[in-house]
Parts: structure tokens; C-alpha cells; sequence
């Protein structure tokens, strides 16, 4: 185990600069996530630490080691790949004894780990099959298997959850926080899906266009969003933004909707904002906002309500079992309590 | 149901209706070359379907070498074996290296030596014997069989580049890489990793070459000339030389002839099929 210190990274592919200056610090042991929106940089970055692509600028640290010119296999580091990357020719047990073959070790330490490998992961019974004969899941395990057998001092796991279907995700998803809390071992994984990054990760990374818009616990993010991006991206269903004005008493949206503010910040009356609510912040009140209902999503433990007030949409999402009829008006209120209010112009939150 | 079932006898019947033509206008040939070989040499050519007396004398005259034409055709055996193993081992190993080299380390220049690749067959190989002959000549190679082999692998090579490099494209490429992270060199990811899964593709483009140098006549003819060296098509070819051509024999050694490429077809037809049109079409 190691922490792994990314200093200004940057990579460019000819002349376009896919990373602007990346630093982002991983504890010992740290499950960290990487996650935005396809072509942020995110697999770049990993794939930088792990040595499959060369490093433009900047520094890359693992234990006290700068990895910068150091082959992969150097490194220490095991990878999970989205697809799996099993070598089709050799059976689940020889699979996970590659990386030990090559080095030359003794047959009896690599049956010793391949054997506690698939202990670990309930791959006993499989370790003589071909990799066409087992499903998916078990694949991406026999992947993981493989990482494990290694013993590295940091996992790196590139979207290993994309190829499997949804019920099979949130199964494999467990499985990899379990066997990290049980090892320990310091851990870069990237994805797409916000919902992985928020349940599997100690500290998140949110990366857009080549530079890290904000780090943090998953629910520091949910709850304090730097900026509009990482705001709309953090939580599902997203945030709602409406654009408006700030005024002494609340917030005045574009089409004449007035929402509650807890506290004006200070110097912003009658400046341009956007108004954020999450749509579980939103309640039913009497005397709330009348809106128009669009659609309802009712998914059994809470219902989805899209609402319209002029050109104005939002999403709100209740734990009580409503259903209105789409037409209906129904009366809404954000929680001023759980409001975030971002300058329009720089996109940033105002702290209030 | 019984209209489904009708629609699956008329399917059948339509390839039958084009599968026997097919299968008759390729077998009669060799039909033809079967029925001289078992031909006594006064009625071979009756034009009966099948001879009044069946013989084996034929095949005993040719693998005891009992004939002027044939005194040395075990030799000549043996030289289209060796020179067909050898083409096909050769061809293998330059293509393969190539199709790595270009398609899994992108090595510069790849494709530069692709697009030459396909260039040399807008050039009919026929029209290239001659300046063969000379090149051959100028190396001193000229009666070797190396001139052959030589020639063969040259003619042999861009198209089983090309099937191969198409093949490698189809594996992962994240293959590659989890074995560079497992700590692989580039010589172990060609041992360990490429060659396996290559293997189908191999034993198809193999085949290939070492049949085309089985087969080949112009070049050996061209290349080869002492009784001793020459193949046994060239060897075949000389029996027209006569004015009093020992028909029977001639069909009887070249029936023997078409034996082995017909052996290896049938040992290895799930990979011909498999290996020749993997990277044909893209999944």
C-alpha cells in the first residue's frame, strides 16, 4: 500500500491538451473515484498512473517513488479494464497467475495466491474454466482476481462496472467497496456514473474538460457544490437551476416565480443567480408555489413529479406515495434551508 | 406449421439445385484423373465410365520409379515437400512478426509497408518471373532451391501480411495492456498472449503459402532446372516433352499429388474456414 501523489499533470496528445495541470492527493489506502462526463481526462489521468500513457508535464508519485519514466510493470499497480481483458486461451487460474509467471515466481506461492485470490472473491469452483464459460460478473471478478494475486500497492479499476447490466452493477458494486475495506489497499477508479462515485468512494474527484472542478467526501459534494457543474452532476435525479435575480426578500426566477431564500447573502440584491434545489429539498406546502404537473415517475419508495410554472421545469421527488394527475396543479417549496445559490456570470456558489 | 415446413424443403432443395452442378463440374475432373490412374495405358482412353480392368500397376510403376520420366520422383517428391514446408514456415514467421509489429506496436512507417503490401498485386506474379530469374542470377541462387523458396515467400508474404495485421486488428487492444501492466515484455507478449490467439489465423495463412508453393509451376520451372532439383509439377511438365506422353502416368503421379493438399485441407478446415475469413469482415 501507498499513497500516490498526482502533481500539475498534464498530457497532450500533439497539440491538443486533453489535462490542464491535474494535483490531486490519494491517502494510503484511500478509495478515491474519478468521475465526469466522457472525455474529461478521467481514463487519461489512470491511465497515466498506471504507465500506459506517458506523462507530458508534471509529476506522479506512488510511495516515495516519482513513476514519471518507470515502466508499468515497475510500478506496482494492478488494473481492472472496462472489458475485462482476460486472455481467452487460459483458464480463470492461469489468468491470475500471468503477472506471477512472468516473474518467475515459485509455483507454490502462485498456488498459494491464486488460491486465496479466488477464496476471496468465490471463484474456487471456477478456477479450470475458459473465460467464454463464465458470465459476466464472474468475469470482471476473475479481472479483479487477477489485481488481487498481485498484491499491488494501489488498484486501479478503468469503468470495470460498464459492461454489466444494472442489477448485476449494484451486486458488483458492493462486492468491490467489501474487498476494499477488507485489504486496504490505496484505490484510483474512474467512472461515469455518478451514483457508483457517490456510493463506492472515500473522496471524489469530479473532473471536467481537463481540470478537477472539485475533491471531496461524496455527501460534502451533495451538499456543497463549488459550482453549477459539479452541482448538476453530483445527485440523482440532478439538481434543479433556475436562472433569476436575487431580491431583499427571496429569489426571483426569469419568469416571475419568487422562492425562498434562508439568508441574502450579502452585496447580492438584485444580482444575477442561478436558484439550485435538489428535487428530495422540495416539499408540498399550501402555501408554496402553484405548478402545473408534466409526468409522474412513481418508482414505489418515492415518485418523481416533473412540474411547469411558465418556462420553468423541475423535478421534485416525495417519500410519500402521491399521484396527481398530469394537469393538476399541485403546491410546492423548497426547503430554504437546503438552497444554493451560484453567480450567474463565474458559475461559482455564493457562500451564504 | 406445415407451411413453415414446406419453405424449409424448398430452401434445401434451392442449394441442392446449385450445391450438385457445383459439386459435379469440381468433381469430374478429378474424376477423370482417378480414372486414367486405374487405367491399363491401351484403354485409357476408351472413354468408358469406369475401365474393363481396373489396375494398380500404374501407381506401382510411378512409386517404384519404373519409368524414364519418373527416375527421380521420390527426389522430386521430396523437393515440393521441402520447398512448400519451407515457404509456408518462412511466410509464417515474416507475416507474423510484420502483423505484430504493425498492428499491436504500431511500429512507424505500418502503414507505408501495408499500402506496398497491396501494391505488389497490381503486378501479375507471372510478369515478375522474369525479373526474378534475373535477381536470382545476380545472388548466385539460380538451381538452389533457395531461388524457389525465396520466390515463393515473396509472392506469398503481402497477402498473408494483409490476412494477419486484419486478424490482429480484432483483438483487444486492452489485451495488450493488461499484459504490459502484468509486467510482460514485448517478446512475452508475442509468446505468451499474441501467438495463441492468433493460432486459427496462422494454420490458415500457413496453408496458404504452402500450398501456393506446392502448386507452383512457372517459378519452378523458371528456377529449377537439373532433374535432381526441380518439383514434381515441373517434372509433370516434362512429360510433354514426348511425342508418346505416358498419359496414364502422368494422371496417376499427379492424382498422388493432389493428395496431400487435400489431407491438410480436410485436417485443417475449421480453421480455414474460421482463420481465412476472420478479419474479412469487421464484427
Amino acid at each position: 500500500m501507498a499513497e500516490v501523489e498526482i502533481r500539475e499533470v498534464r498530457k497532450s496528445f500533439g497539440r491538443l491538451e486533453v489535462l490542464h495541470g491535474v494535483s490531486i492527493g490519494i491517502q494510503d489506502g484511500e478509495f478515491v473515484i474519478l468521475v465526469g462526463p466522457s472525455g474529461c481526462g478521467k481514463s487519461t489521468l489512470l491511465r497515466m498512473v498506471a504507465g500506459l500513457e506517458d506523462i507530458t508535464r508534471g509529476e506522479i508519485r506512488i510511495g516515495t517513488r516519482v513513476v514519471n519514466d518507470m515502466p508499468p510493470k515497475e510500478r506496482d499497480i494492478a488494473m481492472v479494464f472496462q472489458n475485462y481483458a482476460l486472455y481467452p486461451h487460459m483458464t480463470v487460474a492461469e489468468n491470475m497467475a500471468f503477472s506471477m509467471r512472468l516473474r518467475r515466481a515459485r509455483q507454490a506461492e502462485i498456488d498459494t495466491r491464486v488460491k486465496r485470490a479466488a477464496e476471496i472473491l468465490g471463484l474456487s469452483a471456477l478456477l479450470d474454466r475458459h473465460p467464454r464459460e463464465l458470465s459476466g460478473g464472474q468475469r470482471q471478478r476473475v479481472a479483479m482476481g487477477r489485481a488481487i494475486v498481485r498484491d499491488p500497492q494501489v488498484f486501479l479499476f478503468d469503468e470495470p462496472l460498464s459492461n454489466l447490466d444494472a442489477k448485476l452493477r449494484v451486486a458488483m458494486r458492493a462486492e468491490i467497496k467489501e474487498l476494499h475495506q477488507r485489504l486496504g489497499t490505496t484505490t484510483i477508479y474512474v467512472t461515469h456514473d455518478q451514483v457508483e462515485a457517490m456510493t463506492m468512494a472515500d473522496r471524489i474527484v469530479v473532473m471536467r474538460d481537463g481540470v478537477v472542478e472539485q475533491m471531496g467526501a461524496p455527501l460534502e459534494l451533495y451538499d456543497q457544490p463549488d459550482n453549477i457543474f459539479v452541482a448538476g452532476f453530483i445527485g440523482s435525479p440532478a439538481m434543479n437551476l433556475l436562472a433569476g435575480q436575487v431580491e431583499a426578500d427571496g429569489f426571483r426566477t426569469e419568469g416571475g416565480l419568487k422562492l425562498p431564500i434562508e439568508r441574502v447573502p450579502a452585496g447580492w440584491i438584485g444580482r444575477r443567480a442561478l436558484y439550485g434545489v435538489r428535487p428530495e429539498h422540495i416539499e408540498l406546502r399550501d402555501d408554496g408555489v402553484p405548478v402545473e404537473v408534466l409526468v409522474v415517475e412513481p418508482t414505489g419508495s418515492e415518485t418523481l413529479i416533473m412540474v411547469r410554472n411558465g418556462a420553468a421545469q423541475l423535478g421534485c421527488l416525495f417519500r410519500s406515495r402521491i399521484l396527481p394527475q398530469p394537469g393538476e396543479t399541485i403546491r410546492i417549496a423548497p426547503n430554504p434551508a437546503l438552497v444554493h445559490l451560484f453567480d450567474a456570470e463565474t458559475e461559482r456558489r455564493l457562500v451564504h | 406449421m406445415t407451411r413453415r415446413r414446406l419453405q424449409a424443403v424448398a430452401n434445401e432443395a434451392k442449394l441442392l439445385l446449385i450445391g450438385i452442378p457445383v459439386l459435379l463440374w469440381t468433381l469430374l475432373p478429378i474424376y477423370h484423373l482417378f480414372l486414367f490412374a486405374i487405367s491399363p495405358k491401351q484403354s485409357a482412353f476408351s472413354g468408358n465410365l469406369w475401365p474393363e480392368e481396373p489396375t494398380l500397376r500404374n501407381f506401382e510403376i510411378v512409386l517404384s520409379q519404373q519409368h524414364y520420366f519418373l527416375t527421380h520422383f521420390w527426389q522430386q517428391l521430396g523437393n515440393s515437400i521441402l520447398i512448400a514446408v519451407a515457404t509456408g514456415v518462412i511466410t509464417l514467421f515474416i507475416a507474423t512478426t510484420a502483423a505484430f509489429a504493425i498492428s499491436r506496436l504500431r511500429a512507424r512507417g505500418g502503414r507505408l509497408v501495408m499500402n506496398l503490401a497491396l501494391f505488389t498485386y497490381f503486378i501479375p506474379a507471372a510478369f515478375l518471373a522474369v525479373p526474378m530469374y534475373r535477381t536470382m542470377g545476380l545472388y548466385g541462387l539460380l538451381n538452389s532451391r533457395w531461388a524457389l523458396i525465396l520466390a515463393m515467400v515473396t509472392v506469398a508474404s503481402p497477402y498473408a501480411i494483409w490476412v494477419l495485421k486484419q486478424a490482429s486488428d480484432k483483438l483487444p487492444y486492452e489485451l495488450d495492456e493488461a499484459a504490459i501492466v502484468d509486467g510482460a515484455s514485448p517478446m512475452q507478449l508475442f509468446r505468451l498472449v499474441y501467438l495463441p490467439l492468433m493460432m486459427p489465423s496462422l494454420v490458415a495463412v500457413g496453408t496458404y503459402a504452402l500450398l501456393l508453393a506446392w502448386n507452383e509451376y512457372l517459378y519452378a520451372f523458371l528456377l529449377l532446372s537439373r532433374d535432381t532439383d526441380i518439383t514434381l509439377p515441373v517434372a509433370l511438365g516434362n512429360f510433354l516433352a514426348a511425342d508418346d506422353s505416358p498419359w496414364e502416368l502422368l494422371m496417376t503421379t499427379g492424382f498422388i499429388y493432389a493428395l496431400p493438399p487435400a489431407a491438410i485441407y480436410y485436417a485443417f478446415r475449421r480453421y480455414m474456414v474460421a482463420g481465412l475469413t476472420a478479419g474479412a469482415v469487421k464484427s
